[in-house]
């Protein structure tokens, strides 16, 4: 055994869940490390780009004028992308003062949340991959393997990411099936504060979420994205792996054939890409939530502990992370003093999660993956929102009324009957 | 319009590449795989068939999302993270 030192709590993986947890942890005074696989915190991590605030608010006082906040999301918006056209709802937040979701950089935000946690007594180091997670004769955890040396610790929390490599192997997880995660891609495009301004009718500071379906993301039943920065706009898609079988494009082309589509390619013009980068992303949440995120000395937190909902509108990550990780640490404090490491009494981290926001959102939400996976959404529905446009606006010598626009555009795409029942599936899953 | 190829895009990523694949295909699984899912869907594009149908691989370039280890359905993959500070390093994310 080399080493020696002994920890309370060792966390493995400084994203979103695991710095969380090491924070919480630290302010309570506990002697925690957090050890992150990535050559520096924040490398390993990408996600779409925008943050909801009131896991911040509520618990890392100060934030709002340290953090490296982009823009604050003041507009909501949701394009369809036809073949060449495009049709867009905007939502304009003028009567709320109150922000409640930014977007940012995951790299940069890490950097920061690594250093709150690190001025709060928490240690985190980069660089340093858990090869293995360390069980006693009876099964209870006592450490972990790391590049050849030994660390010894009373408590593990795993916060290791959606692609749960470690937990799979260690038996803990089984592996997630081509139904239960998607695939996101993304693109990094820098242009001028003021381009952007200009272009998406912001001010300094304000910023802009979008929503896309239709083309060419509809090849995989998938959605879209974007998201405006300081002085970049991020774009890119998520599809559900189940859907790439089929498909007859591949996913590494998706997000060029995103970006030079007719309007994103019209607000993008000029820019310079700065980054690509893939990531998985959990879709389906009441399967990848329903596991034991808990045993012997261990806790799982994040999206290793399927903690990422996706609302149908919104996916919240960042803080759902952020959140499980506070509840680890309240499980942690407990089991510490009732001096009771055992599963049976670190079943209150599952309570505490199941009775959280995060708990209550896999309910309510746990049916809206299989919803965005109806084909006709993206296919008959997009095309026939399209031709619909397009016949109402294509005014020659007579203007169509809508209902002959309607028909025109319905013709041999989908029945009414169908579309009423779609309609109520759409409406029984939200 | 202008589309830029995958190897482009790659190259404004920084990879720390550690001499030791994280990645090893047992290529004689895929020979009568079907699917070969997985050139499709890496989105680093890694994954190639030759002239002979001969599935390639080259880990050089991987964002370690870990799609492919998901898609194979002949569990041809076996699949861990690179060593500590090795691999994909992104600089927004």
């Amino acid at each position: 055994m080399s080493g020696g030192e002994k920890f309370d709590v060792i966390v493995v993986g400084g994203g979103p869940s695991g710095i969380s947890t090491g924070y919480f942890l630290a302010k309570k005074g506990f002697d925690v490390v957090v050890l992150e696989r990535g050559e520096d915190i924040g490398t390993k991590n990408m996600f779409g780009g925008r943050i909801y605030s009131h896991v911040f608010d509520n618990y890392f006082p100060g934030w709002r004028s340290e953090a490296p906040i982009e823009r604050w999301d003041e507009r909501e918006k949701f394009t369809v992308l036809c073949k060449e056209d495009s049709i867009s709802i905007t939502f304009n937040k003028e009567s709320s003062s109150e922000h409640s979701s930014f977007t940012a950089f995951l790299s940069k935000f890490l950097k920061w949340m690594a250093n709150y946690a690190e001025s709060s007594g928490a240690l985190i180091l980069p660089g340093v991959k858990v090869d293995r997670i360390l069980f006693d004769e009876n099964g209870g955890v006592i450490g972990v393997e790391a590049g050849g040396d030994r660390l010894e610790s009373d408590y593990v929390v795993i916060g290791e990411g959606v692609n749960t490599v470690l937990l799979e192997a260690m038996g803990l997880k089984s592996r997630p099936s081509p139904d239960d995660v998607a695939v996101g891609v993304k693109e990094v495009i820098k242009l001028s504060r003021n381009v952007i301004n200009q272009r998406f009718g912001l001010e300094d500071g304000e910023g802009i979420a979008e929503f896309l379906i239709g083309s060419p993301v509809n090849k995989f039943y998938g959605g879209g994205f974007l998201y405006t920065m300081d002085e970049y706009v991020t774009i890119g898609a998520v599809v559900k792996l189940r859907h790439i079988y089929d498909a007859e494009l591949n996913i590494m082309d998706l997000a060029e054939l995103l970006r030079t589509h007719k309007y994103i390619y019209g607000l993008l013009r000029e820019g310079t890409l700065v980054e690509y980068s893939a990531h998985l992303v959990g879709e389906n949440v009441s399967k990848l939530y329903s596991g034991k995120p808990y045993g012997d000395g261990y806790l799982i937190v994040g999206d290793a502990a399927g903690t990422l909902i996706n609302t149908g509108f919104t996916i919240r990550g960042v803080d759902y992370a952020v959140e499980s990780g506070r509840l680890a640490s309240i499980a942690i404090e407990k089991s510490h003093s009732d001096g009771d490491r055992s599963e049976k009494h670190l079943s209150y981290y599952k309570r505490l999660l199941d009775a959280s926001i995060i708990g209550r959102s896999v309910k309510k939400f746990s049916r809206v993956s299989s919803l965005l996976s109806n084909p006709r959404i993206h296919h008959q529905y997009v095309d026939l929102t399209c031709e619909l446009f397009s016949q109402i606006y294509s005014v020659g010598e007579e203007s169509p009324s809508l209902r002959e626009a309607f028909n025109m555009a319905k013709r041999g795409r989908v029945g009414l009957l169908r579309m009423l029942l779609d309609l109520i599936n759409v409406w029984r899953s939200l | 319009m202008d589309i830029l190829s995958v190897e482009k895009r790659l190259s404004l990523v920084r990879f720390r590449i550690h001499e030791k694949p994280h990645i090893v295909i047992d290529v004689s699984k895929c020979e009568e795989c079907d699917y070969k899912v997985c050139v499709k869907a890496c989105p680093a594009g890694l994954f190639s068939i030759d002239d002979e149908g001969r599935l390639h691989f080259n880990y050089e370039g991987c964002f370690e999302c870990g799609t492919c280890r998901i898609v194979c359905p002949n569990e041809a993959i076996s699949w861990e993270y690179p060593p500590g500070g090795f691999g994909v390093s992104l600089g927004f994310g």
